[in-house]
């Protein structure tokens, strides 16, 4: 779990088992890979609208929920015109 | 059957067996698949090759359930021992 | 530990994860641990239109319970020596 190291301050995406997606910047975490974002968003995606940004500031990610993190490239994703995207949000994982 | 003659006592034997052979795996999600076994722990994590996945979609319509299958192809494979359901030997016919 | 070895072997080879979500990631294998955790660097997804989430995302850790299957690069393993080293530690096993 050491490997998290590498995002500390880092823009990343967080991918839930709900199948959620949470951006914001890694401000620390702990050996059960609990997560602190700052500046954080939900990313919510649906096929009728563009990306909704719901702002939820400090957040606290319990590290069971936590399926996936990614570093962000900030230039690229600010390329992005969330706007513009039409997708099905991420299916829940099933085990 | 004598044990002495096949070397199984427990079911990991069964698998153990397997190695180098072509196997028939059962697994979570209404899929399965057969490839040729070449490790396992036990967790029953897998690493098959020459693997052939099916994968049933069952799709409920107005009158029955239609199920659709899917196959695809991969060389090597990891599969995770959480999803496996069961793990079969080669027929020895 | 056996995987766990395997894994290790392969890293800077290209692999793709599956995950339970469906998702599948191609990407360069940088690290893995004792859970099964993988590290990928220079990633994509398969499907990127349907699945658009992860299109600024370079580099990711992924959680080793979610995942399906890892498809792996057929010839950078030795399926004779996973073999022997499989029957080895099913010998240590038993033997306890």
């Amino acid at each position: 779990m050491s490997s998290l190291q590498g995002y500390v301050d880092r823009r990343v995406l967080l991918i839930l088992q709900d199948g959620r997606a949470i951006v914001g910047v890694m401000a620390g975490f702990d050996q059960k890979s609990n997560v602190v974002l700052s500046d954080s968003k939900e990313r919510v995606y649906s096929m009728e609208e563009g990306v909704e940004e719901i702002p939820l500031g400090l957040y606290l990610v319990k590290g069971d929920m936590i399926i996936l993190i990614g570093e962000l490239d900030e230039t690229l994703d600010q390329a992005v015109d969330l706007s513009s995207i039409r997708a099905e949000p991420l299916p829940p994982i099933r085990y | 059957m004598d044990v002495s003659s096949t070397g199984i006592q427990e079911p990991f034997d069964l698998i153990r067996l397997s190695l180098s052979e072509r196997v028939f795996v059962k697994l979570r999600g209404d899929r399965e698949m057969t490839g040729i076994l070449h490790a396992y722990d036990g967790h029953m994590n897998l690493i098959l090759s020459d693997v052939e996945e099916t994968i049933m979609i069952v799709s409920e319509g107005e009158q029955q359930a239609t199920v659709n299958v899917a196959k695809r192809k991969m060389d090597m494979l990891f599969v995770r021992g959480d999803g496996v359901i069961l793990v079969s030997p080669p027929s020895r016919t | 530990m056996l995987i766990f070895s395997v894994f290790k072997t392969l890293t800077d080879q290209q692999v793709t994860v599956e995950l339970k979500n469906d998702l599948s990631i191609t990407g360069v294998l940088k690290s893995v641990d004792q859970f099964l955790n993988i590290r990928l660097d220079n990633i994509t997804v398969l499907d990127e239109t349907r699945h658009p989430h992860m299109m600024a995302v370079k580099n990711c850790f992924i959680r080793g319970s979610v995942v399906r299957y890892v498809q792996l690069p057929a010839e950078h393993v030795d399926t004779q020596l996973l073999e022997d080293a499989t029957r080895r530690e099913a010998q240590t096993q038993t033997k306890r």
